[in-house]
């Protein structure tokens, strides 16, 4: 898997923590964790100044204030399917009412075809199959730029 | 009319560019058909019983004489030759090829049209008025307003994977011809302390679970309109269900929530997320309307032309309404001969109607909602030619608003979720009321056909509607009465036990004569009558000594 | 597929992928005429759907079903009846 953030390829430098080894300790700068570890140790994690991601599925996009997920360095949203709309909404939720200015991923079934909505609606990289690359760049290219909407 | 600019031509030459990169990744196997469906189906095309159906966006049921000319192509050069105008503006092909699509796309967009989202779970093609900027009991045109909706919804990046379809309708005035009522969201231009904005329903539709909109908002200054209608999706977006198909619609949510607590979703979302920049100023308001300003009209005292023949002078009266100019008419032509499936025309007639529009009606033609069509400015003086031009193409039927004028979806010759033919029982009604001066006599009266459920024929709002049911291998029609789709928008009621194919016109006959024999003057109409007398009069003379035929 | 399906014999249907054209399965492969369709006893239902699945998964056909015949031999529902001879009303 690769990260596309726009046309650029990056590694992905996120790693998942098995839930048998959640323990604070194994927090780094790197980790991805669920909203539920995160409501745990959202603390320690910031005055350590580590920085995590934070993974939602496409089911279960909720959030409330207290979460102070703007605290977060990214959030990534696992599309169970590509036809569930809500994580676009939840994209522009995030930026304009929970003020998150890191970097928010798309992972799972997603297609080339919604790359710009993706990116239109706040997500600034997703994550895809490497032999997938050449077609997310083609459909970029097509869309970009095209559209009605500020 | 209006015109694309360049970032329109833009985008739709795009569009066709990717889903004939769509089609070809689903010929190589790269995409699945779980994933192209919903692709193709954002692009109107969906997989019918007999072949693919391509259905044709007409935005806000406005098409110019060249448009109807390259449809009349795309019907001969890649279809049958005919094709079928829908309840919501649009025309669709029957006999599409997969392969053919991405080209019947590119001629489309060489004269402005597309298909982009007649189909799929986002915001469809907006409907309005067909009678907009022709009447002068309006406020304002209705169809600025939708072109602007056209273009915030089209590729919406937040709202194209919704839970489930989104329709819009706007109307200009009280009377509503576009059945606003059973929309997602139906939007009436309204006016109060001399200001003009827009009243705003939420939560209509018919299918499985019919319901009439309800008022969310009593009015709404037009510079909101989209921020509101964002606020709106918003909402449906986040909350609407996605766990049940049949349950997934708007409709559900605002009857699950109820319309308060909906509401005070609406407007939270309404107050903390608006967006400057989707602000409507009135220089925008004012370019678009001058894309929609009336042909060169000149007031005048012509009459309509006194012929002494019957049919003329029938086809005047039932199908020929004044102008807001005077000296001019607006014509329409019905759709629904006799023998013929109700929205279809031939290439033959539409290419004969764009000639008759360019000589008559200043190049314009406009769908409505009851799958007829609308010459919408025609010198009074011309009105026997046309009638005369007409009538050689089997679009002189003089039965606008009257029984055999009904609305029909393509039901099992056609549609792949239709439990029962539609077609050939309006054509049984049209054989058996053939005779005008007896429809007359019947008067206004709307009869709205479905082949399932899922209510395309609209029958919810019948005055009399019919639903085809299959009951074990049988065709089985149920009759709703009393239902509406105008300003007074009602959902009819079920009257009883089904009728087989070969009872239903005897049924009818029936309900006639219970309207009938209520009916306190001439002028009273069948929905009136039902109104003041219920359904337990029909119910009692319908199926009491009720022949059954076999 | 299978779960739905009552009765003893039936044909293989599908649309053909390209043109969306309704096809049955015959000996030749997939045929626009139900006439050489192969007639498929219950019990070999699962076979049949392989061979569907294979050439859904080959990109030659989609909406694969099958359509269940009377004691007759004849096409039983009145869908399937239209699905196969057409719209039952003039143009």
């Amino acid at each position: 898997m690769i990260i596309l953030q726009k046309k650029y390829e990056y590694k992905n430098h996120y790693k998942q923590i098995k839930e048998q080894d959640f323990l604070k300790q194994n927090i780094r700068n790197g980790s991805i964790l669920s909203i539920s570890q995160w409501r745990k140790t959202k603390h320690i994690i910031q005055d350590q100044k580590i920085d995590v991601a934070v993974e939602f599925s496409s089911n279960d996009c909720s959030l409330s204030d207290h979460d102070e997920i703007s605290k977060a360095a990214m959030i990534q949203i696992n599309f169970e399917t590509f036809k569930d709309g809500r994580p676009f909404t939840f994209a522009k939720m995030l930026r304009r009412k929970h003020n998150f200015k890191g970097e928010l991923r798309a992972a799972g079934h997603i297609l080339p075809d919604q790359f710009v909505f993706l990116i239109r609606c706040g997500f600034d990289s997703v994550e895809i199959k490497e032999e997938d690359k050449d077609i997310w760049l083609e459909l970029l290219e097509i869309d970009e730029g095209l559209y009605y909407q500020p | 009319m209006y015109k694309y600019s360049d970032t329109d031509k833009k985008i739709i030459t795009s569009r066709v560019k990717q889903f004939e990169n769509q089609v070809k990744r689903r010929l190589e196997g790269k995409l699945t058909e779980e994933e192209f469906k919903p692709l193709r189906l954002m692009n109107g095309l969906y997989l019918q019983l007999h072949a693919y159906m391509l259905r044709v966006a007409i935005p806000y049921g406005e098409l110019s004489s060249k448009q109807l000319r390259k449809i009349a192509f795309i019907a001969d050069k890649y279809d049958r030759g005919y094709g079928h105008f829908t309840t919501r503006q649009n025309i669709q092909f029957n006999w599409p090829k997969l392969l053919d699509v991405p080209e019947i796309l590119r001629e489309l967009s060489s004269v402005e049209m597309h298909a982009i989202q007649t189909s799929g779970n986002c915001i469809r093609n907006i409907s309005s008025d067909h009678l907009a900027g022709l009447t002068l009991n309006e406020i304002e045109d209705p169809r600025p307003w939708c072109e602007i909706i056209r273009k915030w919804s089209t590729f919406h990046p937040e709202f194209s994977f919704l839970p489930r379809k989104f329709k819009i309708a706007v109307i200009g005035c009280t009377e509503d011809r576009a059945a606003m009522l059973v929309h997602d969201i139906g939007l009436r231009i309204v006016e109060r302390k001399n200001q003009v904005g827009f009243e705003v329903f939420v939560g209509g539709g018919q299918g499985r679970t019919p319901i009439i909109a309800k008022r969310i908002r009593a009015f709404l200054p037009k510079k909101d309109i989209l921020n509101y209608l964002e606020a709106i999706l918003t909402t449906y977006n986040q909350e609407g269900r996605r766990d049940n198909i049949y349950k997934a619609r708007i409709k559900i949510l605002v009857k699950e929530l109820g319309i308060e607590k909906f509401k005070s979703l609406v407007e939270e979302n309404f107050s903390k997320l608006s967006n400057k920049e989707l602000e409507i100023d009135d220089k925008n308001i004012e370019e678009i309307f001058g894309f929609f300003r009336l042909p060169p009209l000149k007031s005048n005292t012509n009459q309509i032309p006194f012929k002494k023949n019957q049919e003329y002078q029938n086809w005047i009266k039932q199908n020929v309404i004044p102008h807001k100019i005077q000296g001019y008419s607006i014509v329409q032509i019905s759709l629904k001969a006799p023998k013929k499936p109700p929205g279809d025309a031939t290439s033959n007639q539409m290419i004969a109607l764009a000639e008759i529009s360019e000589k008559f009606s200043f190049s314009e033609i406009r769908v409505t909602h009851e799958q007829n069509l609308v010459l919408p400015h025609v010198s009074n003086k011309e009105l026997f030619n046309l009638w005369n031009r007409l009538k050689i193409e089997n679009l002189a039927t003089s039965n606008l608003g009257l029984i055999t004028d009904t609305i029909c979806c393509p039901g099992m010759d056609y549609c792949a979720l239709a439990t029962a033919r539609s077609i050939p029982i309006s054509q049984k009604i049209s054989k058996h009321f053939d005779n005008y001066l007896q429809q007359k006599e019947i008067g206004d009266l709307k009869i709205k056909i479905s082949g399932c459920i899922n209510a395309c024929g609209h029958h919810h709002v019948g005055n009399i509607g019919i639903l085809g049911l299959d009951r074990k291998g049988q065709e089985f029609y149920q009759i709703t009465l009393g239902g509406s789709a105008k300003e007074d928008a009602t959902i009819g009621e079920i009257v009883g036990p089904s009728f087989s194919e070969n009872n239903l016109i005897e049924a009818i006959e029936k309900i006639l004569n219970t309207y009938k024999k209520h009916k306190r003057n001439k002028s009273e109409d069948f929905l009136t009558v039902f109104r003041r007398i219920g359904i337990k009069e029909f119910k009692k003379d319908l199926y009491d000594n009720f022949t059954k035929k076999v | 597929m299978v779960k739905k399906l009552q009765g003893e014999t039936f044909l293989l249907s599908a649309n053909e992928l390209k043109s969306g054209k309704v096809v049955f399965f015959t000996l030749k492969g997939w045929s626009s005429s139900s006439v050489e369709a192969i007639k498929i006893k219950v019990d070999e239902i699962n076979k049949y759907e392989e061979i569907s699945a294979k050439d859904e998964k080959k990109c030659i056909i989609i909406s694969p079903k099958f359509v269940e015949l009377d004691e007759e031999g004849n096409i039983k529902t009145l869908r399937d009846k239209i699905r196969n001879s057409g719209i039952t009303i003039k143009i």
